[in-house]
């Protein structure tokens, strides 16, 4: 089968390689993109050296959790209604409920959590937690530095949720 | 009074055509069409609606006003509309009056996330509510009984808890105190609500104002699987549901079968899940070495059990009590198969032959359960069901009070159904052979008085028998007698008439089909015949029996004779143990394998009316407890017998294979809702088999005429009905001047290991009392709660008086498997005749209060 004239069709190509084409082929591109770097040589730095400087986080940012007491009365927020395990995409969430003692309250409810654990290993960070909760007992902080050498040391506990969280994340200001 | 079919109508609710049956209530035919109407109060359950709460308000063309679907009959041609303007108006306005006091306290309440309330609210309410006024409030929560808590705040008043206490168990303990906007429920002056199934109030409160105190915050019903089993806590074998979490039980639900429980359950089926985790359970394999327990693992366990069975030989006797048919069919294989021995029993005390079982167990004259709902006639025979079976109770209540049922009870103790029954007729313990020979004959004779008149006028009759009466020396002239009266009164020719028997242990049907008996093999065949468990006892003691295999059984608490099985324990070479829990038993055991609980067991029972049904795993095995069937089948094949049986499935193979009359049922036939081999496709197998191979007559021969004729001639110069006044039944004949009383014993309901092991039941377990009736404590100088003595012999047994008016002079009563005193010292066969005295006290005791009193005076 023969290929007639008109379906031929040309490709317009680049210079040669050799001779002054083939040297502009080499270099000059190259230096074309060296003159951005040329341009930004003398700029400051944006590089941010962390772990020693840090980015601040805006204040909806969401990091690791807290779990609240009340400031008059200092019992926990947390009723242990497991409404943020039913939330949880993840699954994270284990809340093993329990009756309030009358003489000796942990919460200001009828029950509270006797066991609150969040594998922070598997938690997406999505706050569905924090909004399923009836009472604000649980809240997303602005930590985000929770790299650990063992996975069972992610699972945290009610006591290390509760504990005062160490400021360790910068908040950005109004308008930063 | 048969079960009528009833006719079919057609009828439109919002435009779709329905088809439903004649008299149902709207709700319920609406289901059928896949149209919700939301309720509160209704539950067919309960029996009549009430129409109280008014939620499930409809539109039904013709009548201006709109009406209560949940009592309102369909009728043919009916239009109905549950979406229009005025309904939602009605539904919202509903919602919103229920939450005018309702707290919403969701996040703590126990019923978040099951909550019909909280459901109907999203679905059927009102986002707003206007009333902006304080919520009543009471103090909560609040303890109704030491098992259910109260919170008057959530109730909204449906009255089902209420109805329930009135209309089923029939106990009216619940109330409505207060009236109007003031009303609560409550028991009389704030008395805890104790009764045998008290904990159906919790599943039945649509809203968390009843809750259970075991399952209170353990979990929400996100974090929790179902998984459905029976109950073989006793012969009910009520359909449960298990609420696991954490691998664990957490709590039992009823799970509806109309067909065997109602969805009905008792509190000991309810609570009784505690003892899985008692601290006495056995975790894993034990070995007695010089006297103390050691823990084994398996092989070990295995090898050192089958050592001492393969020493014996055919010197075993193995004693089947809570197992499912596929261990007792596996046991009794290994004592038939592998030892070459026949001595195997499933039964705490020698009751009928192989031939009256068989008799007995025909398709043609067994009832069925459902039977007893619509029967004309339910004749309670020498048991009291609220302590052997708790459902048969309340479905015999229900058939008295629902369908007019005539009930006759004849029993030796007072039975709790004496109160709604026409007939109540009283035996000296021991005697119902007696009792049940005149009844035989009055019926022969035509008599229209009495029981036998009630019989012999009723369309269809159910007799519920107690397996008890079977035995003693004059147990088979008993049931030999039954016989003839299910003869006489022509239960084979009656669809819907018939016997159950209610046995002693929960699975005792399945055990005797599998061949758990020490003359019927499986199937219930001809086989060398062995020793009964009496025999076994005096076996073991006179050393003809070197071995005892135990699966699951405590003779030191169960069976009758305790001082005789602790000397047949102590006699006994080797003794292999399978226990839930460490007991007196066990202590005994040179082996001591662990069982499962019915909540991890897989495998199949045999309900009293002949329905398989499937106990499935639905809790973690705790600790280190191997499947019985698999423990079982390793030990046959360490004796030296393979069985085959390598899965549960394949023991139910091998089941259905030597049990002719269980043929081509399979897990997937008996499925959720088990069936009766009656319906099976083998029955026919049973009637031409077995039934042809004994009599053509089902009575046994040369028992039946000649104790017809002793009673017919006994009677001869009495009433043409042949019956006796109750005043004086055979019990008073017997008194004498000694004032020694005819001692019965009786298994109560709550004396037995799973109350021991359960903290929530703890409560409930009885102590020793003596009941007697009014003129014996009065002769004997007796009131209410003394304590006395009560003697045989060398035997004696610590008591607190209880009178009962309804007893039979010359006669009383003692409670069997309390943890102290247990009467089961005194059976030896017949009742003893026993003294009632003071007991010995304390010398310490005396002189203190003898010195007192003298320095006062």
């Amino acid at each position: 089968m023969s290929i007639s004239p008109e379906e031929i069709k040309v490709v317009p190509r680049g210079p040669e390689p050799g001779g002054a084409g083939g040297a502009y082929r080499a270099f000059g591109e190259t230096l074309r993109g060296l003159r951005t770097t040329m341009g930004r040589l003398f700029d400051e730095p944006v590089t941010i050296q962390y772990p020693e400087e840090k980015t601040p986080v805006y204040p909806r940012f969401r990091g690791r959790h807290k779990l609240h007491r009340f400031e008059d009365s200092h019992l926990e927020k947390c009723v242990g209604c497991s409404l943020c395990a039913a939330a949880c995409p993840a699954e994270c969430i284990r809340v093993v409920a329990a009756e309030n003692d009358p003489e000796n309250r942990v919460s200001a409810g009828e029950r509270f959590a006797a066991v609150y654990e969040i594998n922070l290993a598997r938690c997406i960070f999505c706050g569905y937690c924090e909004m399923a909760c009836p009472f604000d007992a649980i809240t997303m902080g602005h930590d985000f530095e929770m790299a650990d050498y063992n996975r069972s040391d992610l699972i945290f506990t009610k006591e290390m949720l509760l504990a005062e969280a160490i400021d360790r994340t910068p908040l950005r200001g109004e308008g930063e | 009074m048969s079960r009528k079919v009833p006719n079919r109508i057609t009828l439109t609710i919002d435009g779709r055509e329905i088809e439903a049956d004649e008299g149902a209530m709207l709700v319920d035919a609406a289901k059928q069409g896949d149209i919700e109407i939301p309720v509160f109060c209704y539950e067919p359950k309960l029996g009549q609606p009430v129409g109280a709460c008014r939620m499930c308000l409809v539109e039904i063309e013709g009548i201006p006003k709109l009406q209560t679907a949940c009592s309102t009959p369909v009728r043919d041609g009916m239009a109905v509309h549950t979406r229009t303007e005025q309904v939602k108006e009605a539904q919202n306005g509903i919602v919103e009056f229920l939450l005018v006091n309702h707290p919403l306290d969701c996040p703590v309440c126990d019923k978040g996330g099951e909550c019909p309330l909280q459901d109907i609210s999203m679905g059927w309410g009102n986002d707003r509510n206007r009333v902006i006024d304080e919520k009543r409030h009471f103090e909560k929560p609040v303890p109704l009984s030491p098992l259910i808590a109260i919170d008057r705040e959530r109730c909204i008043m449906c009255y089902r808890c209420v109805r329930f206490s009135q209309e089923v168990p029939e106990d009216a303990q619940l109330q409505i105190l207060e009236r109007g906007d003031r009303s609560y429920i409550g028991t009389f002056s704030e008395q805890p609500y104790i009764a045998p199934f008290s904990g159906n109030i919790i599943e039945l409160c649509p809203v968390g104002a009843l809750t259970s105190y075991t399952y209170r915050f353990r979990a929400r019903p996100w974090d929790i699987e179902q998984g459905g089993s029976v109950c073989t806590l006793c012969p009910s074998q009520c359909n449960v549901s298990f609420t696991i979490r954490d691998e664990q039980v957490k709590r039992v639900l009823a799970r509806d079968n109309p067909e065997v429980d109602d969805g009905w359950l008792c509190d000991k089926g309810r609570y009784g899940f505690q003892a899985m985790y008692s601290l006495d359970r056995v975790l894993n394999p034990l070995r007695y070495e010089g006297g103390y327990p050691v823990p084994a693992t398996w092989p070990e366990a295995i090898e050192t059990a089958a050592a001492g069975l393969r020493e014996a030989g055919s010197r075993t006797a193995a004693l089947v009590g809570d197992a499912s048919n596929e261990e007792g069919f596996i046991v009794q294989s290994i004592v038939r198969d592998a030892l070459g021995s026949a001595d195997v029993d499933s039964r705490r005390a020698p009751a009928a032959d192989r031939e009256t079982v068989v008799a007995l167990a025909d398709p043609a004259i067994s009832a069925r359960t459902i039977d007893i709902d619509t029967a004309d006639v339910v004749l309670v025979l020498g048991t009291d069901p609220i302590h052997s079976s708790p459902a048969f109770d309340l479905r015999v209540r229900k058939a008295v009070r629902r369908n007019g049922t005539a009930l006759a009870v004849a029993t030796d103790r007072p039975s709790a159904l004496d109160g709604g029954a026409t007939e109540v007729e009283r035996y000296a313990p021991g005697e119902a052979a007696n009792f049940l020979i005149e009844l035989a004959a009055a019926v022969r004779s035509g008599a229209d008085t009495g029981v036998a008149g009630l019989l012999r006028g009723a369309e269809e009759a159910v007799v519920v028998w107690g397996e008890r009466i079977g035995r003693g020396q004059k147990g088979p002239e008993a049931l030999a007698a039954l016989l003839e009266l299910a003869g006489s009164l022509g239960f084979a020719d009656r669809p819907e008439s018939g016997l159950i028997e209610i046995p002693d242990v929960a699975n005792a049907r399945g055990l005797r089909e599998v061949g758990c008996l020490p003359d019927a093999g499986p199937g219930l065949s001809e086989t060398a015949k062995g020793r009964d468990v009496e025999a076994i006892r005096a076996g073991l003691e006179s050393g003809e029996i070197d071995s005892l295999l135990l699966f699951g059984v405590d003779p030191l608490r169960d069976f009758p004779d305790t001082e005789g099985w602790r000397r047949a324990l102590e006699a006994a070479g080797h003794v292999v143990c399978f226990s839930m829990t460490a007991t007196e038993t066990t202590e005994y055991a040179d082996v001591v394998f662990p069982l499962e609980s019915h909540a991890e067991k897989d495998g199949t029972v045999t309900h009293p009316e002949g329905r398989l049904q499937r106990v499935r795993p639905s809790a973690k095995r705790p600790g280190d407890i191997h499947p019985g069937w698999m423990v079982l089948a390793e030990l046959s094949a360490a004796i030296g017998h393979e069985t085959g049986i390598n899965s549960a499935p394949e023991a139910l193979e091998a089941i259905t294979e030597a049990v002719p009359f269980y043929g081509g049922l399979t897990g997937e036939r008996i499925a959720g809702r088990g069936i009766r081999w009656q319906d099976g496709q083998a029955a026919e197998d049973f009637t031409a088999t077995l039934l042809s191979t004994t009599a053509a007559d089902p009575v046994p021969a040369g028992v039946a005429p000649a104790a017809a004729e002793g009673s017919a001639g006994e009677d001869s110069g009495g009433a043409p009905g042949g019956i006796r006044p109750t005043e004086s039944s055979p019990a008073g004949r017997e008194l004498n001047d000694s004032g020694a009383l005819t001692l019965g014993t009786y298994r109560d309901l709550w004396a037995d290991s799973t109350t021991d092991l359960s903290p929530a039941l703890n409560y409930l377990m009885p102590a020793q009392r003596l009941e007697v009736s009014i003129a014996d404590a009065r002769r004997l100088g007796l009131s209410r709660g003394d304590e006395v003595s009560v003697n045989s012999g060398e035997t004696s047994v610590n008591a607190r008086v209880a009178i009962r008016g309804a007893l039979a002079e010359g006669t009383c009563f003692l409670i069997e498997g309390t943890i102290e005193d247990n009467a089961n010292v005194f059976s030896r066969g017949e009742p003893a005749r026993v003294e009632i005295g003071r007991p010995e006290v304390k010398l310490d005791l005396v002189a203190a209060g003898g010195d007192g009193e003298a320095g006062e005076q």
